[in-house]
């Protein structure tokens, strides 16, 4: 199977702390997104560190990801969909597919055992590009 | 209310893909692979919670156990803006919520319980991520007549944006 990233969501550790930061903060946007820039990288990484541990994924379902996979066979494609909400299949033919996924989803299919294989050729594919590295590390362990 | 679209799922980058499987889906379905993040606030937490009974988006907000509420803090509907005698009524009551969220602070209730008494006009904030067709779809039950006046201006609003970012996908009004 083969994994390519088409898109995904902006900075996408700078996105899961804002959000994580909108829960906790009284403040604008704009001065989170500030604080956020002045703080940097490892203060994100804390951020998202905090989050899983307490299980609080929510904050995660912004980093979003649109994915080509190649070699996917279709009753697969039929059990995740059954499964997860915010994972999103469309057919390009043959055993190709458009998947629109969240890393909340990811995460959750990443403890299937079933599906751990699909993530891992995902995150690869997130690797080869250097897409959320830093996230990849602190819920994967760098996998 | 203070709307802005943060970032959206760059359609060409999708078009591309399609072009070179030789594949035409229904806007709809290509819908389901755009996705829209928003920043909301100062809006009630009445019209919140109309908006998290829609639940295929994901949410985060402002937590209360956390925020402290004044008089600026409150939506004030436009039946009661109107109503100079609904106003006073209406003034005097917030006044004696937030009074009293802050009074029992002072006697040491933590404001996760202090805030029990805080009415749901008090303005919130909050970054809200969902998909073209999720968008759509609310679109079409929130901007309805029926619909409340905040929530129908809320939604009317980020479709608008949405819109105007991706007008091949959404209709424009």
């Amino acid at each position: 199977m083969k994994a390519s990233i088409i898109w995904h969501t902006p900075e996408p550790e700078k996105t899961i702390a804002t959000a994580m930061r909108r829960c906790y903060s009284t403040k604008p946007l704009q001065e989170i997104q500030a604080e956020l820039d002045e703080k940097g990288e490892d203060y994100w990484r804390h951020l998202i560190g905090l989050a899983l541990r307490d299980k609080s994924f929510d904050v995660i379902e912004h980093f979003c990801l649109e994915v080509l996979l190649e070699g996917l066979k279709e009753g697969e494609v039929g059990n995740i969909t059954m499964v997860y909400p915010f994972a999103h299949f469309l057919s390009l033919g043959g055993d190709s597919w458009l998947l629109s996924v969240n890393a909340r989803t990811l995460l959750e299919m990443w403890h299937s055992s079933e599906h751990k294989h699909l993530v891992h050729t995902i995150t690869d594919a997130m690797k080869e590009k250097g897409i959320g590295a830093i996230y990849s590390s602190v819920a994967f362990g760098g996998s | 209310m203070q709307l802005v679209l943060l970032w959206h799922t760059d359609h060409e980058a999708i078009k591309k893909v399609l072009e070179s499987k030789g594949v035409h889906p229904h806007k709809e379905a290509l819908l389901r692979h755009m996705v829209y993040m928003f920043s909301i606030e100062d809006i009630s937490r009445v019209t919140t919670h109309q908006l998290i009974r829609h639940r295929v988006a994901s949410y985060d907000q402002e937590s209360q156990r956390f925020s402290s509420a004044s008089r600026e803090s409150f939506v004030i509907p436009p039946s009661i803006a109107e109503r100079p005698e609904a106003v006073k009524l209406y003034d005097e009551a917030l006044q004696v919520a937030a009074k009293t969220f802050e009074a029992m602070i002072a006697l040491g209730v933590p404001k996760e319980d202090a805030r029990y008494v805080m009415p749901h006009a008090i303005k919130t904030k909050l970054v809200m991520t969902l998909s073209g067709w999720s968008l759509k779809h609310i679109a079409e039950l929130r901007t309805a007549p029926e619909a409340q006046w905040e929530i129908r201006e809320l939604v009317s609003k980020m479709y608008q944006m949405a819109a105007d970012a991706t007008p091949d996908l959404l209709q424009q009004d």
